[in-house]
């Protein structure tokens, strides 16, 4: 009786050792660990369904406070200079924004950023029109509409305002 | 077809609608930051409140999880 109970108290032992005490202490398996169910994947989607709509919010209030910008009034030159040379250049709304002034062949003041909006090379006033010699892009000059080459938006344009016979840019003018 | 059962079928659906709804979401983030990089953000504000639409379903949806789980306890 006593080698009986004795073998089933080895058995027993055994048996404890082949499950180690820290896997009834902790009797969840790696791969339950890392099982998500339904119910936590649609939790996890609405979160991130949150987070998303207040993505989106924050860019249109990003847009919003953009829009609102105003923009100095800033001497740009004379208009007999202008209508002499053709084009200047300048720099608006600051000193890092170039900016290219024409008189265009119907004698209309037109001014536009110098940025060539394919890769930001300087635009130059050539043959009536305004040409980026980078990748020859060319745009023209009434509203700025790229016409030839890979840019494919047109330029923001400068608003002027004409006081006597000085010239001033009053604003930028993005359009698609 | 038993309750449980039902249950399955009907989290398995609710969470494809979701997940759907989650990168319709995504798309209109990404459409409205292009359009806003491109100076022509007119559709921010169409785009922000039809995600906001998008999130409040997405809400009942999961609040309607919640509830029915209750209810089975």
């Amino acid at each position: 009786m006593q080698e009986k109970s004795g073998c089933e108290k080895c058995k027993n032992c055994d048996e404890e050792k082949a499950t180690p005490q820290w896997k009834n202490d902790f009797p969840i398996s790696w791969d339950g660990d890392h099982y998500v169910s339904r119910r936590e994947m649609v939790k996890f989607l609405t979160l991130g369904s949150s987070l998303l709509a207040a993505a989106n919010w924050l860019v249109a209030w990003v847009w919003h406070r953009g829009r609102k910008e105003t923009f100095p009034s800033s001497l740009i030159g004379s208009v007999a200079a202008l209508k002499k040379e053709k084009s200047i250049l300048f720099r608006y709304p600051t000193d890092k924004d170039p900016c290219i002034a024409v008189c265009t062949p119907s004698g209309e003041l037109v001014a536009y950023s110098q940025v060539c909006t394919h890769l930001s090379c300087a635009v130059i006033y050539k043959e009536e029109e305004l040409f980026c010699p980078c990748h020859n892009g060319v745009f023209e000059l009434r509203v700025g509409r790229p016409t030839a080459g890979p840019p494919t938006r047109p330029l923001p344009r400068i608003t002027l305002e004409q006081r006597g016979d000085r010239l001033f840019a009053t604003g930028v003018e993005v359009t698609a | 077809m038993s309750r449980q059962r039902q249950g399955t079928i009907l989290f398995t659906a609710i969470l494809v609608f979701v997940a759907t709804g989650v990168v319709v979401q995504l798309w209109l983030l990404t459409v409205s930051m292009e359009a806003v990089f491109r100076h022509d953000a007119h559709t921010a504000i169409p785009a922000a409140a039809s995600s906001t639409v998008l999130f409040a379903i997405n809400a009942g949806l999961l609040r309607y999880v919640f509830r029915f789980d209750r209810s089975m306890k």
